[in-house]
């Protein structure tokens, strides 16, 4: 990558939520990882972005799921194909 | 046909699979979803058996083959628009306040969490317990606080959740972009209720 195709901190900001979802397309989220390596600054801003997504994903999805969920959704689905009648 | 094949030899045709099969998989994120969108485990049980029975009405426009937890919660997020459009009206969001891009490290650097070796965003999240995290979530204007569920909850893609609410994917964005901002913001304030500066500056 030559010094011209380099994104500066603007421009690296500006995608900064994009590239931390990764949904920069492939030739924008090497420009963006080609200045990170060269920029410390916004190296530490990407890093804290993406380390308060991970640790809120993660206490996000702690979560207890209650026993017996599926069985109960099949037997109300049992009852509607009852209801139906036997050609659905 | 013969040697003029340009495209791949059809793949034979897998057994289609039945509603429940295809389910299951996915039955315990879609009552995550849910609960974080209701708030409530009794809420958020009725809203999954709502949307498993409406799914399984609908199976026969399912394509086979085809993403089927992004059609089922495409089912569930309707079921709980359908719900809540009984209960309280939303703020409109060009009324909303902005939050600043990067509040959390601007607002840590300012209180001097940035040292060499220190991680300050772990610190901060550190003190914030898993139902603060989602009652943060949860102050979110309606139409943020779907996107940021669907986005933290289940690994949709900004497109899979554009197709999931029927919105355009720069909606998403935007939408995503932007409850982030304010998610942070209400963040701070838990942690900092909760003691992060001035746990820190009695270290100093």
């Amino acid at each position: 990558m030559s010094a011209s195709d380099q994104y500066d901190c603007h421009e690296a900001f500006r995608r900064l939520d994009d590239y931390v979802d990764r949904e920069l397309p492939p030739e924008q989220m090497e420009r963006v990882q080609a200045h990170l390596e060269i920029c410390a600054i916004c190296a530490a801003e990407v890093r804290f972005e993406a380390t308060v997504l991970d640790e809120l994903r993660g206490k996000l999805r702690r979560i207890g799921v209650p026993g017996g969920l599926m069985e109960r959704i099949s037997a109300r689905i049992a009852q509607a194909r009852a209801a139906e009648g036997p050609t659905g | 046909m013969d040697g003029t094949a340009v495209s791949a030899p059809a793949a034979p045709a897998a057994p289609p699979e039945d509603f429940e099969s295809l389910l299951a998989p996915v039955v315990e994120r879609a009552y995550g979803t849910a609960l974080r969108l209701t708030g409530e485990a009794a809420d958020a049980e009725d809203l999954v058996q709502e949307a498993a029975l409406r799914a399984f009405q609908a199976f026969h426009q399912y394509r086979q083959g085809t993403n089927f937890r992004a059609w089922f919660f495409r089912i569930l997020l309707n079921c709980f628009y359908a719900s809540r459009r009984k209960k309280r009206p939303e703020t409109s969001l060009e009324a909303l306040e902005e939050a600043p891009p990067l509040y959390l490290y601007s607002r840590t650097a300012e209180a001097g969490l940035h040292a060499p070796g220190r991680d300050p965003a772990r610190e901060v999240l550190d003190r914030i317990a898993g139902e603060d995290a989602a009652r943060a979530v949860a102050s979110l204007p309606e139409e943020f606080r779907v996107v940021a569920t669907l986005y933290f909850m289940d690994d949709f893609s900004y497109q899979e959740i554009a197709g999931v609410l029927d919105v355009p994917v720069g909606t998403v964005r935007s939408r995503l972009h932007r409850g982030r901002k304010l998610l942070q913001k209400a963040l701070w304030e838990v942690a900092t209720d909760a003691g992060l500066v001035a746990a820190r500056s009695e270290d100093a």
